[in-house]
């Protein structure tokens, strides 16, 4: 059977065909950061990216007591309507104990994808080449805090060239909200640790407002700008703490985070603090090659904010939507933005619901969709056309709903523009797997091999002869 | 020589597309966008000297060969000058790909003692694909570009076993592609990488589409000098 599978990176979109293993893989492996769309590019732009079908989505899950083997595990589900065992889970790997499994990503080779413990600062390093339906463990990294010099949290795991960057949530000092972002080699070796500008050391920075709290959530890159950038959440304290306790505890309330960092992406030196009250989270940015802005949403004020370059080349913040009722907690989430940088999918944790916004004009976003995903919501990925969307429950583990209101789910839908349609639905917790977080997409046709070679030496080896 | 150096790229690249275009209808359906290195900068570089650069590991030593059929150690060229090591393999058709960081090379190379670096950097082009790059080839590929005045070596390999350790030091990834019938088509795809050593062998860069501009590239090498 032949099947078509399509690859982009940094906005260069070639077709290969796939006839049983033979694959002709994507030559854009060194092509451009220019444009980009859905989930796929919500990663780094320097990661060849897959436009056609999916084959496998990778849940990053948290262990919980009672379920299952109570671990952390990478679980498989194959998503694509051609396997025998579409709609399954197909291979699930635990990795010792429960870490408060949060974020993973890919490397640039996406080879390996790597997942961090915001509790136990531990980062998992999947092989997902060797065997993209069943990934293995290949490493773990048990020295974050001590490479990075007290940072602890291990968030965003974003690729660079060569290396991943990870945004830290806090610090061993005071367990507080201060941070850094720091810096690895694929192989996993420590590089740098970038700390975030505060008011004591702005470390070059421009403040441009009244806060430089030096925290840390996500961050993304503008490589045509010379741009990345970093929002702010809390630190240990408040993440691991129960939620209701701490909305209740005015004190630790106090310390959320309140800014967006522009940096010099090249050097990784801060060149200004934005002002973005609230606790800023995830961050994705538009590719259309004049478009130069990121959307960011602030989980305590419900409220959409744009980050853009204005006309002096200066970067700024704005305040430019509301998210459901701010007065309700909604508490925005995940977001993603879409293939023409046209409209961006928001879910809100408290109703369980996600939102489409118009964001055709940028200054000027509005809902045009809305609909209930489950009794919460955190996470959303979508393909690179746009027609499938996957959903995810989980927040944080002391966050999440309990009792009667826990509802721990993967569930996938197509999406015609106008309704969504549910064609996949996993109870995670009866599954026996945990409560699911992070999704990533594998394909098979990403990584070439001969129909005849099994091993990448041989393959080389058959060149030589 | 330097719009004749770019035009040839540019026709290469047409061929290239054209080739493929036969191949399969599908390829290539959008239109490519020339990397940031072709053209200015769209920003100011960093200023020299005004940034850290961390040290991204050890670079990796080798045996290599050089384009007059010497066999040499990767480290015989390392450590007297800061180096711009580049992956390329000769007949590689992506223009944004290896033709791309050599014609960042082919750039620098005319700048060098403007920007003050002729006795501070060398330029190091290896070859992935020691089956078809041999060193007559490589010296062939030199010729054109013109590097009598410049210290830019162009380098091979005995086979894939004196390759493979080199390319795993570096994490440099290839993969050999294939076409419908699961033949190989002697292309590859890889991820197009440059890295910069400095004079203690630590790589403290790497580039890739991105920033492989010749700009930023003197920058940091004009960086590691000044430490």
């Amino acid at each position: 059977m032949i099947t078509k599978q399509t690859f982009t990176q940094f906005g260069k979109t070639l077709k290969g065909v796939m006839l049983g293993s033979a694959v002709a893989l994507s030559m854009g492996l060194t092509a451009l950061p220019q444009q980009a769309q859905a989930d796929e590019t919500c990663m780094s732009p320097y990661m060849a990216k897959i436009v056609g079908q999916e084959d496998y989505v990778y849940v990053w899950t948290l262990g919980v007591i009672g379920v299952g083997d109570e671990q952390d595990k990478m679980v498989t589900v194959s998503v694509n309507p051609a396997d025998k065992d579409y709609g399954k889970v197909i291979n699930s790997i635990s990795v010792g104990g429960r870490n408060e499994a949060h974020h993973s990503g890919f490397t640039d080779d996406r080879k390996y994808l790597w997942a961090g413990g915001l509790d136990t600062n531990k980062i998992f390093i999947f092989d997902v080449h060797t065997n993209p339906s069943k990934p293995t463990l290949h490493k773990t990294i048990e020295n974050f805090v001590a490479d990075s010099g007290g940072v602890v949290g291990p968030h965003t795991t974003y690729a660079m060239p060569g290396t991943m960057m990870i945004s830290g949530l806090s610090n061993n000092k005071d367990h507080g909200g201060r941070t850094a972002l720091v810096e690895y080699t694929n192989a996993g070796d420590f590089v740098a640790t970038h700390w975030m500008p505060t008011d004591e050391k702005l470390n070059g920075a421009k403040k441009s407002g009244q806060f430089a709290d030096g925290y840390g959530y996500d961050v993304r890159v503008l490589p045509r700008r010379n741009m990345m950038v970093t929002s702010s959440f809390t630190g240990w304290n408040n993440y691991m703490m129960d939620f209701g306790k701490l909305v209740g505890d005015a004190e630790a309330m106090k310390r959320m985070g309140n800014t967006v960092v522009i940096w010099d992406l090249h050097t990784k030196q801060p060149k200004k603090v934005l002002d973005v009250p609230g606790a800023p989270l995830e961050i994705r940015c538009a590719w259309g090659s004049d478009k130069n802005y990121c959307f960011t949403t602030t989980a305590l004020t419900s409220r959409l904010w744009l980050i853009y370059e204005d006309d002096k080349g200066e970067w700024q913040a704005k305040d430019v939507a509301a998210i459901g009722d701010a007065s309700k907690i909604p508490l925005p989430v995940d977001i993603s933005i879409t293939s023409d940088d046209n409209q961006l999918w928001v879910n809100t944790l408290m109703d369980g619901k996600t939102r489409l916004f118009d964001i055709s004009n940028p200054h000027a976003p509005k809902v045009v969709f809305e609909e209930q995903i489950g009794k919460q919501v955190n996470m959303v990925s979508s393909s690179w056309d746009g027609k499938r969307m996957y959903f995810t429950s989980s927040v944080l583990s002391n966050w999440d709903k309990k009792g009667e209101n826990q509802d721990q789910f993967f569930r996938a839908y197509d999406w015609d523009g106008t309704k969504l349609t549910k064609t996949m639905d996993i109870d995670f917790v009866k599954a026996g797997y945990g409560f699911p977080h992070q999704m990533r997409f594998g394909s098979n046709a990403l990584y070439s091999k001969a129909p005849a070679l099994k091993s990448a030496d041989k393959i080389i080896a058959s060149l030589s002869k | 020589m330097k719009k004749l150096f770019l035009l040839s790229i540019a026709l290469f690249s047409l061929n290239v597309l054209a080739h493929n275009d036969k191949k399969d209808i599908d390829i290539l359906q959008a239109p490519i966008l020339l990397a940031p290195g072709y053209g200015p900068l769209t920003f100011e570089a960093p200023k020299a000297g005004t940034y850290r650069q961390p040290i991204y590991g050890e670079a990796t030593d080798g045996k290599v060969i050089n384009s007059a059929g010497t066999s040499q150690k990767l480290y015989d060229l390392m450590g007297d000058k800061v180096v711009l090591l580049s992956f390329i393999y000769a007949t590689c058709n992506d223009v944004n790909g290896c033709p791309l960081s050599t014609a960042v090379f082919h750039k620098i190379k005319r700048r060098l003692s403007k920007a003050g670096l002729k006795d501070d950097l060398r330029l190091i082009t290896l070859s992935f694909d020691p089956k078809h790059d041999t060193p007559e080839v490589m010296a062939d590929y030199a010729k054109s570009l013109e590097t009598q005045q410049t210290d830019w070596r162009f380098l091979t390999t005995e086979s894939q076993k004196e390759l493979r350790p080199i390319l795993e030091g570096y994490n440099q990834t290839i993969q050999q592609e294939y076409d419908d019938e699961g033949q190989s088509s002697g292309t590859f795809s890889h991820t197009l990488r440059v890295y910069l050593i400095d004079k203690n062998k630590k790589i403290r860069k790497i580039y890739s589409v991105g920033f492989l501009h010749p700009d930023i590239l003197i920058n940091d090498v004009k960086t590691l000098t000044l430490e």
